[in-house]
């Protein structure tokens, strides 16, 4: 056997696999000091969940506090403002970002590639050349998401001061990367049979680029740019911990006034939000893959211009396409100032200073970069080496659980076993009619919650309840990528057809033996490459989850932050960067091994 | 100027296999001839130096009566503009309407801005020409519906509306009816042929069907492991020809 398919036959091993799964989980348990014990939240926890549940069901309509001056504006044009900031820094950050993934993402791609012949030494060069250039592009756009947005805020924060710009841009940089990276996989993923005929037809490389294969990828980048958007819109308001003024800033201040159902009018005003641009995306989605039937067909004696006028036509996309215009026009027209309210001079000495002051503390003392590796050395090997593990561990049990839940709740929620008709073939009456239907929908209906949460916020709350351990982190992450997870298990579960499962359910088999018999074992390559996927952002996400107070790369961040170590906090950043890249690299390469016909769907990338 | 093509002692081959060997072929203008052969006889390969898609590595290709291998750039997309190709899988754009997919066809000609202004902003002359070239083919009602909207048979009317569209000297189609019922197959080959005579198009295509590549074509190339086994006219092609010719994949 060659070396490839060796590798190839260990990952699509399942048991191997679930070895290396199990292995994973208790070594990072062990390396985590994490004790289920703890899991068991203290007295005060237990009150303050009991409580906080109870303000769940009656969100607050009004300020809870009464002691309020009279010049305050009303409840709801605060919780409407917010809103209105969220939403605006995500729209504004994303057609910036949506820019910079159309120029690198093109860039970073070879399916632009002019189609010379190869072999003449112009044309090798000429290859050499875009290789490089290739290279070079995915890794600036590999860097720029491998910093997490709070990260970037941070360090815009720091650099320049609090400003709209900076929670633009914090947004904006690691979304243009993750839409680079994702438009150039869709771009070379792309069926260029109609590019080839173009060409073949005399067309130039770029006509038929354009054409043949950015026109066919069209409906996919639109798909996955609204998926982005839903992110950004969580994003955008998880920057309000760090003092920005959108949602998550009134979450955080409602909490420390105590103010629980505050809380929750704003939790709920951002999952609305977060679903509007779900169900939007959806319907976009729907209507570019498929095109709704003319209301009037058109007939063979019938002159073009009465074809033109009884074309199909889709109203939806119109006012979609008009709607997206009109918000980033007004995303970027209402900010009255952009800049920072310091004048230039401060804004200039706050940047200076910070560039001085990330330069390490004893080589800035000493003038001297060879003071650099002692400072160097006694940072990564006491607190940074603890620090990247503790990160690599949550992020990783967190998918495992994650990935494990999902695995058990997909043959109750995906829609083709949830009803009474398993895969479509009668299913004959039942006890309770619409029990397992309504089952399903309540199980996609909590996925659907639980993905629309952000992780950071999640995490917060459940630290108040579990205390400082390693678990609400865990938790946090495990809930949000099981309900990311559940949904794109589903997708793969409905959207295959497979004759031997069919051939399960009509010989008498069990919606469970389907699943476990037939449908797992035949998706299973399909389930690894999904959590790997979410793995690889699971990390990305846990590098900053720690500045909630656990140990790991982000409470170190925080830390120095806190004790404005500039030096320190970057370089924990970079530190956080690495790992995320090298997650990266990795997920590439099992992706590489694991790749067969892929399922499209926006939330199946990476991001 | 009447030779559209011609390959003296052509060899190709792909990592070290041969594709083809020591081929020459000529073809005359408004010619129709036919490629036959088993899988991996190097049908595709042939057809693909024809239009430049391939080059070859020893021996000629001279398309009207230029050598290939010595063309600059813009002279070779200046040949290709007079080659319309339609590949087994037809290469349409399925998300785009009919009607852009077959002005599409003269990508070669118009230049890039040109064909970015003739999708986005068709005038209604060059629809209603559109039109009237899809009514030839059976499916002018079709012009502004999207591409994958239709069946597999209208697809390859489309497909070969954008051929027609390109006003070509020479149609190469390469397994253009592999994927339908004979029935099908026989419309659209008739079609094609009749259409390519009326227009006094070269018609060069390669086939699976035998029975097909008779019927419909007065001359017929057998290929062999890379090999022209025959050269000659349908009606001299004997059934013990074709039998062998197919012989080798059964060993």
């Amino acid at each position: 056997m060659t070396k490839l398919s060796w590798s190839k036959n260990w990952l699509g091993s399942r048991r191997l696999t679930l070895l290396l799964a199990v292995v994973l989980f208790v070594v990072g348990l062990v390396a985590l000091k994490a004790d289920p014990r703890e899991m068991q939240p203290s007295e005060g926890g237990l009150k303050l969940a009991g409580k906080f549940l109870q303000a769940a069901v009656q969100p607050a309509l009004d300020y809870q506090a009464d002691d309020l001056p009279a010049s305050a504006p009303s409840f709801w044009s605060k919780v409407g403002r917010s809103l209105a900031l969220t939403l605006r820094y995500a729209i504004v950050a994303m057609s910036l970002a949506l820019v910079g993934g159309i120029v690198f993402g093109v860039l970073g791609s070879r399916a632009w590639w002019p189609a010379v012949a190869q072999g003449s030494r112009a044309s090798g060069l000429l290859f050499f050349f875009l290789k490089c250039l290739r290279l070079v592009v995915r890794g600036v756009a590999t860097l720029a998401r491998s910093v997490h947005e709070l990260l970037w805020a941070l360090l815009f924060l720091t650099a320049v001061g609090t400003s709209p710009l900076a929670a633009v841009l914090a947004i904006a940089l690691p979304y243009g990367g993750t839409l680079a990276k994702v438009f150039s996989e869709l771009l070379d993923e792309e069926d260029a049979s109609a590019a080839g005929v173009l060409w073949a037809g005399g067309a130039s490389s770029l006509a038929a680029f354009f054409t043949g294969v950015g026109v066919r990828a069209f409906p996919d980048l639109v798909s996955y740019t609204l998926y982005r958007l839903e992110c950004a819109v969580r994003s955008s308001a998880i920057l309000g911990f760090l003092g920005i003024p959108t949602i998550g800033y009134h979450i955080a201040t409602a909490y420390e006034d105590g103010h629980l159902r505050e809380i929750w009018t704003y939790l709920y005003v951002l999952l609305a939000a977060v679903m509007v641009v779900d169900w939007w995306g959806a319907l976009v989605r729907k209507r570019l893959s498929r095109s709704k039937p003319a209301r009037e067909a058109g007939s063979r004696h019938d002159t073009a211009e009465e074809l033109h006028r009884k074309r199909p036509k889709s109203w939806a996309l119109r006012l979609s396409l008009v709607a997206a215009m009109a918000a980033v026009m007004l995303g970027w027209m209402t900010e009255k100032q952009w800049q920072s309210e310091l004048p230039k001079e401060r804004r200039q000495a706050n940047l200076e200073r910070f560039m001085m002051e990330i330069v390490p503390y004893p080589v800035r003392q000493e003038n001297d970069w060879g003071e650099l590796w002692p400072w160097l050395g006694e940072r990564l090997w006491t607190k940074g080496a603890i620090g990247l593990h503790r990160t690599f561990h949550i992020g990783t049990i967190a998918i495992l659980i994650a990935g494990a839940a999902a695995l058990m709740v997909v043959p109750f929620a995906a829609r083709s076993l949830a009803g009474r008709d398993p895969l479509g073939l009668p299913g004959g009456r039942e006890m309770v009619s619409g029990f397992r239907a309504g089952v399903g929908w309540l199980l996609r209906i909590a996925a659907l919650l639980m993905r629309s949460i952000p992780e950071y916020i999640l995490a917060f709350l459940l630290l108040q309840v579990f205390g400082p351990t390693v678990w609400p982190l865990i938790f946090a992450l495990a809930l949000h990528n099981g309900g990311i997870l559940v949904r794109l298990g589903a997708e793969v579960v409905d959207n295959r057809t497979i004759r031997a499962a069919e051939l399960l359910v009509v010989q008498g088999g069990t919606r469970r033996a389907t699943f476990l018999g037939v449908l797992l074992p035949d998706s299973f390559s399909r389930f690894v490459l999904l959590i790997f996927y979410r793995w690889e952002t699971c990390i990305r996400e846990a590098t900053v989850l720690g500045m909630l107070g656990v140990l790991s790369l982000g409470s170190l961040i925080d830390e120095a932050n806190t004790r404005l170590y500039y030096d320190d906090l970057f370089l924990y950043v970079l530190m956080g960067a690495a790992l995320v890249f090298a997650g990266d690299i990795v997920s590439d390469l099992v992706r590489r091994r694991l790749r067969g016909p892929m399922v499209r769907s926006s939330a199946f990338r990476s991001g | 100027m009447n030779t559209v093509l011609q390959l003296a002692d052509v060899e190709v081959s792909f990592g070290g296999i041969h594709a083809l060997r020591g081929v020459s072929l000529t073809v005359e203008k408004g010619e129709q001839l036919c490629v036959i052969g088993p899988s991996g006889s190097g049908k595709s390969t042939l057809l693909g130096l024809m239009n430049g898609r391939l080059l070859a590595h020893t021996g000629s290709v001279h398309v009207f009566g230029q050598d290939v291998a010595a063309l600059t750039a813009r002279k070779l997309r200046g040949v290709r503009s007079e080659l319309a190709w339609v590949p087994q899988n037809l290469g349409l754009v399925p998300n785009l309407r009919v009607l852009q997919n077959v002005l599409c066809g003269r990508a070669g000609r118009v230049g890039f801005f040109g064909l970015l202004r003739r999708m986005a902003l068709t005038s209604m002359n060059e629809a209603e020409e559109v039109r009237a070239l899809l009514e030839r083919l059976g499916i002018p009602e079709k012009l502004y519906e999207r591409t994958d909207t239709l069946s597999g048979g209208q697809q390859q009317r489309v497909a070969i509306a954008r051929a027609l569209y390109q006003k070509p000297a020479a149609i190469l189609a390469d397994e253009p009816v592999a994927s339908v019922d004979p029935g099908r197959a026989r419309s659209l080959l008739q079609l094609l042929t009749t259409l390519a005579k009326e227009e006094g198009i070269t018609l060069m295509m390669s086939l699976h069907h035998v029975e097909l590549a008779r019927e419909f074509f007065p001359r017929l190339v057998g290929l062999q492991a890379g090999k022209v086994v025959f050269d000659q006219p349908a009606s001299e092609t004997s059934e013990e020809e074709l039998r062998e010719l197919y012989a080798v994949g059964e060993e």
